[in-house]
């Protein structure tokens, strides 16, 4: 059955809008993490403050695109690319809310530490986050530029993020080895680093469902490297 | 086209001579036709009342040399209509003439005439008949008949004419129309081609046709037009580029949104502003390009209302970009088009000198107030308890001692920057030699790096030419360097080398095996009081100016300072001094 075209412009504006809130949310989502390790790093406890109560916005947007796509989903029953496009939209807006609620435990975390002097320098922390970071906003650009190579290369720098982490974790080993009352902020600095671990891999997932929403083809439980020998 | 034009053109000649021969030979035989008949017919008239004139039996006994005389055939027809006597043919073989319409003819009116084709002759002959009156009574006729032979050779000639008319005039017709065809055909072709070439955006000179006829003036206006046009197109392009020109230089980033919100148009400014990720964000939205949530709110704010927003948003991470946009309709456009115009202004320079300046007001006073603090306090312990005891009072006046140094230092300092702000101090250029300088300034430093065992290290080559410079400015240089570089170093050395690496300046380099400073912080070491760690306290003796003031000097001499490090690895300070001409 043809739609007629008013109809068919009307259902790309609301494809066109589910899009662009996603990208929206993924702005916020981005400032809350800069946001988040910012207050970690210049020990800003109001501006961690600020961080966890702008997750509420967050989670209203996780809602409202939410309701938006399976209203789509049950009024256009969309096919192909337009059905691939709803259901990666549906798994980014869970991925991006997650990511919010990793920058609200990275915040709580930087209240629970401000309470006492600073255990060390931060130095692959910063990295780390800045890492993560990056990787939100490039599966996003992906998102918005149907890239499949740029989607590739945020999968890749995963395993980055990883390996900072197990490195942090060994290097709070030493801390609170040396000295029983460092356990308790190293214990807090090593939640922190896990979190941004979680962070990236939600990235991952983002630019694992751009590259099924382009291709078709799921890719989210390949590690690269039988990827690349297959 | 040519052999359509052509082909017009010759059928058109060829008709226009094949129809006024034949017009003209028509009516010409139709005239000859005419005019033979009449003379024929009076001929036969006036011979057929001659003979009426003679008696019956003298007709008949006289009827064939009567004949030969007139070239006729004579019919003598009795009042019944019987042929009596017939001067071709026997009377008996012919029938009843009653009803021949010249004897009819000549029954009503006393004379008739007739033209009819006869089978016997195979012929045209024209009849005439005269009634015999014998007083009202008819007796008989007088039939003349005579073949109209003459007529048709007459006839034959002047077809026969007609033709070879036809013949004559047909070639020379033909060249003529062939002539015609180039003489117009040629200039139109020329048009063609001209006309064309233009469409083809071929650019051409000009038309060139000399004739005064509506051909000339044709292609002298479709110069003119084409010359106009050009005029037109340039003057267009001349604006354009004036409008792009200045639309790609300026200084605000600017974004032009369609009726869709997407991205139309923007300038190269706003791409250096907001360092996009990827290059083609024509036909996107802005919050897909530039991923800013506020930037997005104050759209839709605009959106919603319809009043210019401004407002101020932030841009990427730690090294952030601070724009104050403007958002307004474009209104006059053609068509109602509805066009948003989204105006950049970089106010990050603006914006982190605020922040100095505040930060400065704020340090300078806790730096004042710190001393200060101590002073009055040991004072007032002084006044009220401690005067008694000889040792601690003693202790509390080296400690107020110290603090008011420290406080007149501070100030110092500070007269010493705003004096180099606002160019009151003046450089007494000499040529002098870095070496020479060091000798001094070496001594002074040891104290201090002795007592932390670091060892300082200086490798300055012989031959190094004099750089121009004020000797006690340069003192002060080095001196807050390495004394910088001797407070952040635990063990280790610190080395001090010169070379001319760039042209026209020699560069000293100072370098720590220190802790090393992030890069992140690197850009406000100039800052006043700006601390790298600000958790640490003030390093006793060191009042937060010490590299801002370093810095002034080295822009007072029109030289550089440099900072390179590494995190925990030490840091190497660049200094590059002018070379004296």
């Amino acid at each position: 059955m043809e739609e007629k075209p008013h109809t068919s412009i009307q259902y790309e504006r609301e494809l066109q809008e589910i899009k662009e809130n996603i990208i929206y949310m993924g702005a916020l989502v981005e400032q809350v993490i800069e946001r988040g390790i910012r207050a970690l790093l210049k020990r800003d406890s109001q501006l961690a403050r600020q961080v966890i109560a702008e997750d509420d916005q967050i989670d209203k947007l996780d809602v409202e695109i939410e309701g938006k796509c399976i209203k789509l989903l049950a009024l256009r029953q969309p096919a192909a690319i337009d059905l691939r496009f709803i259901t990666t939209a549906i798994k980014i807006n869970g991925h991006l809310e997650r990511i919010g609620d990793m920058a609200v435990n990275i915040a709580e975390k930087v209240l629970i530490l401000n309470e006492e002097p600073q255990l060390k320098p931060y130095i692959d922390i910063p990295r780390m986050a800045e890492i993560a970071r990056g990787m939100i906003k490039e599966s996003l650009d992906a998102f918005v530029t149907e890239n499949v190579d740029l989607a590739n290369k945020v999968r890749r720098e995963d395993e980055i993020v990883d390996n900072l982490n197990d490195q942090i974790f060994r290097e709070l080993l030493t801390f609170m080895m040396e000295d029983h009352r460092n356990i308790h902020r190293a214990m807090i600095i090593s939640q922190v680093s896990k979190n941004i671990e979680r962070i990236s891999d939600h990235a991952k997932g983002i630019a694992d469902m751009v590259v099924y929403m382009i291709t078709g083809k799921s890719v989210r439980h390949e590690s690269f490297t039988e990827e690349e020998t297959s | 086209m040519k052999k359509r034009l052509l082909f017009k053109i010759v059928t058109g000649y060829l008709a226009i001579v094949l129809l006024t021969v034949s017009v003209m030979g028509y009516l010409t035989a139709a005239h000859l036709k005419n005019g033979l008949t009449e003379r024929t017919e009076g001929e036969l008239t006036a011979f057929g009342r001659m003979m009426s004139l003679m008696s019956l039996a003298d007709i008949q006994k006289n009827a064939l040399s009567l004949a030969r005389a007139s070239h006729s055939r004579i019919t003598l027809i009795d009042g019944t209509g019987k042929v009596v006597l017939d001067t071709d043919r026997d009377a008996v073989d012919l029938d009843n003439h009653f009803n021949r319409p010249e004897v009819r003819e000549a029954r009503i009116k006393g004379q008739g005439s007739s033209i009819r084709y006869s089978q016997t002759l195979r012929t045209d002959m024209i009849y005439f008949a005269l009634a015999l009156r014998d007083g009202d009574k008819i007796k008989g006729y007088i039939r003349l008949a005579k073949p109209l032979v003459e007529l048709q050779a007459a006839a034959a000639k002047l077809y026969k004419m007609i033709f070879q008319t036809i013949l004559i005039v047909l070639i020379p017709s033909m060249l003529i129309a062939l002539v015609f065809f180039f003489r117009i055909v040629t200039p139109i072709r020329e048009i063609e081609e001209y006309t064309r070439k233009v469409r083809e955006n071929d650019k051409q000179a000009m038309l060139m046709i000399d004739s005064d006829d509506e051909i000339g003036s044709l292609s002298r206006n479709i110069n003119y037009m084409v010359q106009f046009q050009q005029e037109k197109i340039n003057q267009l392009r001349e604006e354009k580029g004036k409008l792009e020109a200045t639309f790609a230089s300026m200084m605000e980033g600017i974004m032009v949104l369609n009726a869709e919100h997407k991205i139309e148009a923007f300038n190269n400014s706003m791409l250096n502003m907001i360092g996009v990720g990827f290059p083609d964000i024509i036909g996107k939205t802005p919050i897909e390009t530039l991923r800013s949530a506020p930037l997005q709110d104050a759209l839709d704010y605009f959106l919603e209302t319809g009043e210019p927003v401004t407002k101020e948003i932030s841009i990427g991470v730690d090294n952030r970009v601070i724009l104050e946009v403007s958002i307004s309709a474009i209104s006059g456009l053609p068509g109602d088009e509805r066009k948003i115009m989204m105006v950049f202004h970089d106010v990050t320079r603006l914006r982190k000198l605020e922040r100095i300046r505040a930060d400065f007001v704020a340090n300078v006073t806790h730096e004042l107030k710190t001393p200060l603090t101590a002073i009055i306090g040991f004072v007032e312990t002084l006044q009220e308890v401690a005067m008694n005891e000889k040792q601690t009072a003693e202790q509390f006046l080296k400690k107020i001692g110290e603090n008011a140094y420290r406080l007149n230092r501070l100030v110092n300092d500070l007269l010493i920057l705003s004096n180099l702000e606002t160019g009151e101090e003046k450089l007494e250029l000499r040529n002098i030699q870095v070496g020479d300088v060091l000798k001094d300034v070496l001594p002074v430093i040891e104290g201090a790096s002795g007592a932390k065992g670091i060892i300082i290290h200086h490798e300055i080559p012989s031959d190094l030419p004099p750089i121009s410079a004020d000797r006690e400015k340069v003192i002060q240089v080095f001196l807050n360097v390495l004394d910088n570089a001797v407070k952040f170093t635990d063990s280790g050395r610190v080395s001090i080398t010169a070379s001319v690496v760039n042209k026209g300046c020699v560069t000293v380099n100072i370098a720590d095996t220190g802790i090393g400073i992030p890069y992140s912080d690197i850009p406000r070491l100039g800052e006043r009081f700006y601390r790298v760690d600000k958790t640490r306290s003030r390093e006793p003796g060191g009042t937060g100016l010490g590299l801002s003031i370093v810095k002034h000097l080295m822009n007072a001499h029109r030289g550089r300072m440099k900072i390179e490090s590494v995190l925990g690895g030490g840091t190497t300070v660049s200094l590059d001094f002018p070379i004296s001409d």
